[in-house]
């Protein structure tokens, strides 16, 4: 008797349906499963081009929508290369979607401040949806974003036309080096977190972005008062297998890939080298 | 416990045949590799001393397919399950390594489980060491005492045969008549060579001074900051066959194949010293440094394994330090965090 098991490395054929371009570096694509994969946000997929290879990405669509999944994507590897090169009706792989989510139930009834930078917009994407589309559970909404240029704040238009009119959401960006058409902040993203209207010490933070950037904000946002148990970072190592099996995630006693990617930072905070 | 004579136990092999594929070691210039077994050649070797080759390699190959143009099956590539004759105590405490790993840990790898599942073990006491064994460090006795089907102890002309699963003795049962009593004297002489063996690793182990399994509680912690690791990674040459040559070593690359309208996907052995095995995409690498890679190495045996399935995932088998073009010593390392931190 054979044990009946999926196989957990073969990834679901999918469908290029559009690729938008964000930003010089950046762009999205939007992909159709021919199997229907579900997420929740926070949880990561493996993302194959045939002949080519994988990497993991946090798709950064809404968790909601079940048939397209959109995946945000800077052009920096061997297989992001060849991302950037796709088109519309290509095929692809999609692998997951693995990890653990944020866990949102715990958020409800919570002032919420959500802290991006870099890249790591793409994920904060999708729990901005998440967040956005049940604004009514959580008691306040903070979003603090930073990037190194205007060109390259992501997801510009979304943010200008819709998060920024919104009455339940607080906003506010920074660039680290503006242009003549920036009117917000330039500064690093851990100069706009001061003054942010929140009861720090039962707030919920959640940051993503590069590593020395959740390292600055991490530290910034205990000096602030947030408690360790409350600060959700999504960590990023190189992942491959989604099940903790190939080893390449390993943080201290955890693997990424399954027991992450998203920690709160006491879970973390003694393992030697977090932010390497 | 039985007794069965040399004969009979070729008899036994050969009604084996029937539902397993059935490999045993035979040496080869002063060293023992397992190979299908055909007939009772004169160069098997069931007693002795454990394989060139960890055990693992039957069941997580070097090499393999695991997927392939988005088929969801699961290539099944063995007809019969294996049956692994004369595996070696330490063998056995890798393989509990690897069970952990691959049946146990949250997730559930199919292509291990299925290879794994039905097949049959038959371990074999050591009559023999080699100077790089020193299993009695890890409490690994140098004959098996668990995590075996069948286990042989070579007597006069024979066996002892042990049974510790349903498999064994359900065997046992279908040829009763290959079987007669154990006489007290095997049992002696049995114990008498158990002994003989022990003395000889302890011997290795004084002879290296290699402390205990007992004192490595927090050595990792510990040393994390000191200079042995820099010291002792010094001549390596990154090849990787401390890794892959290691029965508990588990970790992989997943691999596809380049071609145009094809998708393979293939598993191969991975090594943790190798630069990039932590290297994100974007180059951020965590361990960019050798001297991190064998800190890293070690903290995964040593630290990691220990907390999350109460094991230290070496056997003390010695494969690593024989295959280490640049002499990195594990005993020394081991011997250095215990004393000199
Ligand atoms: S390490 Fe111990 S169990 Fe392994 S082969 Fe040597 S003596 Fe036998
Ligand atoms: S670390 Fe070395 S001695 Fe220990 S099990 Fe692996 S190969 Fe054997
Ligand atoms: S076998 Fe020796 S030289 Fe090769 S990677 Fe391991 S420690 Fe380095
Ligand atoms: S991605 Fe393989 S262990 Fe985490």
């Amino acid at each position: 008797m054979m044990y009946k098991i999926e196989n957990p490395y073969r990834p679901i054929k999918a469908e290029i349906t559009e690729v938008i371009s964000e930003t010089p570096t950046i762009k999205t694509i939007r992909v159709e499963p021919k199997e229907p994969i579900t997420f929740e946000t926070g949880q990561f997929i493996e993302l194959t081009i045939p002949g080519i290879g994988e990497a993991p990405f946090t798709p950064s669509s809404r968790p909601t929508i079940k048939d397209i999944m959109e995946i945000t994507i800077m052009n920096v590897g061997k297989v992001t290369e060849k991302v950037h090169e796709l088109k519309k009706g290509d095929i692809v792989g999609v692998r997951g979607p693995f990890g653990k989510g944020y866990p949102i139930n715990r958020f409800k009834g919570k002032e919420i401040l959500v802290v991006g930078g870099g890249c790591g917009f793409a994920p904060i994407r999708s729990l901005m949806y998440e967040f956005l589309d049940r604004s009514g559970e959580f008691k306040k909404l903070f979003f603090r974003g930073g990037c190194k240029t205007p060109q390259e704040l992501l997801y510009r238009s979304e943010i200008e036309d819709n998060w920024a009119k919104r009455e339940d959401l607080d906003i506010k960006l920074t660039v680290d080096k503006g242009d003549s058409g920036w009117k917000g902040n330039v500064g690093v993203v851990t100069t706009i977190l001061d003054g942010v209207d929140m009861d720090y010490e039962s707030g919920i933070a959640i940051v993503c972005g590069p590593p020395v950037m959740m390292k600055f904000s991490t530290k910034k946002l205990l000096e602030m008062g947030f408690k360790e148990e409350n600060i959700y970072l999504s960590m990023e190592k190189n992942m491959s297998c989604g099940i903790g099996k190939c080893g390449h995630c390993r943080l201290g006693i955890y693997y990424v890939c399954k027991d992450g990617p998203v920690f709160s930072y006491d879970k973390i905070k003694n393992f030697p080298n977090i932010w390497d | 416990m039985q007794y069965i004579s040399s004969s009979n136990f070729t008899k036994f092999l050969e009604n084996l045949k029937n539902d397993y594929d059935v490999y045993i070691p035979i040496k080869k210039n002063d060293q023992y590799f397992y190979k299908k077994y055909i007939d009772f050649t004169d160069d098997i070797v069931i007693s002795e001393v454990r394989a060139f080759e960890p055990l693992k390699s039957f069941f997580f190959r070097a090499r393999e397919i695991v997927a392939e143009n988005f088929k969801s099956d699961i290539p099944q590539k063995i007809q019969k399950p294996y049956c692994i004759v004369g595996v070696k105590a330490c063998d056995l405490k890798g393989l509990q390594v690897q069970d952990y790993v691959f049946e146990n840990h949250d997730y559930q790898d199919p292509f291990y489980i299925n290879v794994r599942k039905n097949n049959l073990i038959i371990s074999a006491d050591c009559t023999s060491t080699i100077d790089t064994c020193f299993c009695l460090t890890l409490n690994v006795k140098p004959y098996p005492l668990e995590n075996f089907d069948i286990n042989l102890s070579v007597v006069r002309e024979g066996f002892i045969f042990e049974v510790s699963s349903q498999k064994g003795q359900d065997l046992v049962e279908k040829y009763s008549f290959l079987f007669e009593e154990v006489k007290e004297e095997f049992i002696s002489q049995r114990d008498k060579q158990r002994e003989k063996v022990i003395k000889a690793v302890e011997e290795n182990i004084k002879e290296n001074n290699i402390p205990h399994q007992d004192s490595f509680k927090n050595i990792i912690e510990r040393g994390y900051e000191s200079n042995i690791w820099a010291d002792e990674a010094n001549n390596c040459v990154e090849c990787g066959a401390c890794n892959t040559i290691c029965p508990t070593c588990h970790c992989f690359l997943l691999y596809d194949q380049k071609s145009e309208n094809k998708m393979a996907r293939l598993r191969i052995w991975d090594s943790c010293m190798i630069k990039d095995f932590a290297q994100v995409a974007g180059g951020a690498n965590p361990r960019p440094e050798l001297w991190m890679r064998l800190r890293n190495r070690f903290e995964k045996k040593f630290d990691f394994f220990p907390k999350v399935a109460d094991i230290y995932a070496c056997t003390g088998c010695g494969r690593c330090i024989s295959a280490c073009p640049a002499k990195i010593d594990i005993r020394k390392v081991l011997k250095r965090l215990v004393y000199d931190v």
